[in-house]
């Protein structure tokens, strides 16, 4: 299974690539803003995608992956600080799949992998 | 500044350290910030904003705080300030912003915050440009000290 992390913090996608291999999970690729996403997403099972980024934040790009007829199904789980209910709530109505607030635990992020990969 | 707006900003901190590096930093007594001058190596600093609330949260490190900070979350030590470690103080001045933006907005005073920014150099200065006073809270993490500056105006206070 391969996992894209996007986020701009070098900081964050190595706490969670780490943990991601830890956890099993070889196949880990890396971009720092939605744009960059956008060009990496053949092949990605997953996303784990920031909400805050330079050129096209995680928001812009749920709503224009959510559109794309090749990606439109790929699952993402919103990893980022904007944790206030209304912001939730907007992330889920444009298709983001499941979500956690940082800072976080990365055996949570494993877990809400492992359960969202299952379903 | 009303002196329970630092509130989420202390508990924010608190929360960033325990969760990604299992220890609970030490809270010593707040002051009133009087120069600019800070008394660290590098800053990360998030400005906030909505329709009523202007202000700034900036966490300021000296080099052996920060490497340390760095070696109980990554799990690696460097000895120097990278590039790396300095991402690392920008996006823990992003989590802090965005725990206290969870809680104002839990309490009906939402914002929105800013990409963090991160200032080097010795004793660098930081200017909040907002005409309230600038509440300095210094910590101490592993024996370690490092400060957090909020500035923050309500405009109907």
């Amino acid at each position: 299974m391969r996992i894209l992390i996007v986020d701009d913090s070098v900081t964050m996608r190595k706490i969670i690539s780490k943990s991601l291999n830890a956890a099993g999970y070889g196949d880990v690729i890396e971009a720092t803003d939605g744009a960059d996403a956008m060009s990496k997403m053949t092949g990605v099972d997953l996303v784990l995608l920031d909400w805050n980024m330079p050129v096209m934040d995680g928001l812009s790009f749920v709503k224009e992956t959510r559109q794309s007829p090749v990606f439109g199904e790929v699952p993402i789980i919103m990893v980022t600080t904007e944790g206030a209910q209304k912001e939730v709530l907007m992330a889920l109505k444009e298709g983001v799949n499941d979500y956690i607030v940082k800072p976080f635990k990365t055996e949570i992020l494993v877990q809400k992998i492992e359960a969202l990969m299952s379903r | 500044m009303k002196v329970e707006y630092i509130n989420p900003f202390i508990e924010a901190v608190n929360n960033m350290m325990q969760t990604m590096m299992g220890v609970t930093p030490q809270r010593l007594n707040l002051s009133i910030k009087t120069e600019a001058l800070t008394t660290g190596d590098v800053s990360g600093i998030i400005g906030f904003a909505d329709k009523n609330i202007t202000g700034a949260v900036a966490l300021t490190f000296p080099i052996e705080t920060v490497l340390k900070i760095y070696e109980l979350m990554m799990g690696e030590k460097i000895l120097t300030l990278t590039p790396e470690v300095q991402d690392t103080v920008g996006e823990m001045a992003n989590i802090v912003a965005g725990g206290a933006k969870r809680t104002f907005a839990e309490n009906g005073m939402p914002f929105h915050i800013s990409i963090p920014s991160v200032i080097t150099g010795r004793n660098h200065a930081i200017f909040h440009k907002i005409g309230t006073p600038v509440v300095v809270v210094p910590f101490l993490v592993e024996g370690l000290p490092f400060n957090m500056e909020v500035s923050m105006k309500v405009d109907n206070q």
